[in-house]
């Protein structure tokens, strides 16, 4: 399937109302606000390419070529909070920066063969400011590892200011100029988890 | 050299005559631990020297069992490990569930309860936390090496194994000179 914003946002919209009705009786993270960034950056990506992400990853898998009914299925049976299709090649993990040594492991095996594949590990802005996904991204940069490291910033970790609890103004990633890193701003209108409501677990 | 020593490099040897088995950790191609005198006939090319941040040494050993190798992963001691554990018992104990696969991905990681002669190093380097993550990983078989005889069996059952268990494999360091 050829996914559009349009199309995005109404996956996410047919999510949000099965979980409101209790149709899902486990979390769900839902996207919103960054469809054209996204959609911008898997025209970057190849299918043999690999993906790592967070806990917030319904559409980086339908961009990543995830059949929609495998996906709804694996939300239905509670696994929106970490997505995994190893036949696709996405790893997500529901632990803060958790994927993203593991990305940096694939990115380096992938040097060491002199393959072409590429790895495109995404993770948020409180994440991107955490030990393990500073020294990853300069271990990356120092071997020139195939990997771009993309940072979600909606300026929240579930409702903690990134910049105010770190004593920002910017984010490490936006200073620094990482060859490796990538960085967009986005809104949404869902929160942390679940579909309206805040839902505390 | 002890039995125990001798068998550890013969398990060494051994697994990296194995098309997919790679070495990975701090004082691997350079020396610096004993463990290090056991990987002496291992081809340089199967070693990776890492800096020292064991969360990291530990998802990049789970990087490359994704993509298909078999990675030893080694921390001379236990205490070191210990700064992996996000990564051992949230990922590696996890791929199976994560993945949905009877036969994930797997990882033989190394480790030694610290050497208490000729120095007593400290209560910080001599930590035994066998029985600790026996509990604590579902999926990982954690094994403690206490008789030399079972070192070879016990490393080769770990790569050849075909159901995607990974291994944690515990040395006594004070045997290496027994």
């Amino acid at each position: 399937m050829n996914w559009d914003k349009f199309s995005l946002i109404q996956f996410e919209n047919q999510i949000a109302s099965l979980f409101n009705s209790g149709k899902i009786p486990y979390p769900v993270h839902l996207s919103d606000g960054n469809e054209d960034q996204l959609l911008e950056i898997f025209t970057e990506v190849e299918e043999k390419d690999w993906i790592f992400c967070s806990w917030r990853s319904h559409y980086h898998c339908l961009l990543k070529g995830v059949p929609q009914i495998e996906v709804e299925n694996a939300i239905l049976s509670g696994k929106s909070i970490s997505l995994c299709f190893p036949e696709h090649r996405i790893f997500s993990s529901a632990m803060v920066g958790g994927q993203i040594p593991i990305a940096l492991g694939v990115a380096l095996d992938i040097k060491r063969k002199a393959e072409e594949h590429h790895v495109w590990c995404f993770m948020g802005d409180m994440t991107s400011e955490t030990g393990i996904a500073q020294s990853s991204i300069r271990f990356a940069e120092n071997f020139d590892l195939p990997i771009t490291f993309i940072v979600e910033d909606n300026g929240v970790s579930v409702m903690t200011d990134t910049r105010l609890v770190w004593g920002l103004e910017e984010l490490t990633v936006q200073r620094q100029k990482y060859n490796k890193a990538i960085y967009y701003r986005y809104k949404s209108r869902y929160p942390h988890a679940g579909a309206g409501k805040r839902v505390q677990f | 050299m002890s039995l125990y020593f001798s068998e550890l490099k013969r398990s060494m040897t051994y697994l990296a005559t194995q098309n997919e088995s790679v070495f990975l950790g701090q004082a691997v191609a350079v020396p610096g631990t004993a463990m290090r005198e056991t990987l002496v006939d291992v081809p340089d090319e199967k070693l990776i020297e890492l800096p020292v941040e064991e969360d990291l040494q530990m998802g990049l050993s789970i990087g490359f069992a994704l993509r298909g190798q078999v990675p030893i992963s080694i921390f001379p001691r236990w205490n070191f490990l210990l700064l992996a554990t996000n990564q051992v018992v949230n990922h590696l104990d996890k791929l199976g569930a994560l993945t949905g696969s009877p036969n994930p991905p797997k990882v033989i990681v190394r480790t030694g309860i610290g050497s208490q002669k000729p120095m007593y190093p400290g209560p910080q380097h001599t930590g035994d936390f066998t029985e600790v993550f026996k509990l604590m990983c579902k999926s990982i078989n954690v094994v403690r090496l206490d008789k030399a005889e079972d070192i070879f069996a016990q490393y080769k059952l770990a790569f050849l194994r075909s159901d995607g268990v990974s291994t944690l494999l515990v040395e006594w360091s004070d045997k290496y000179n027994d």
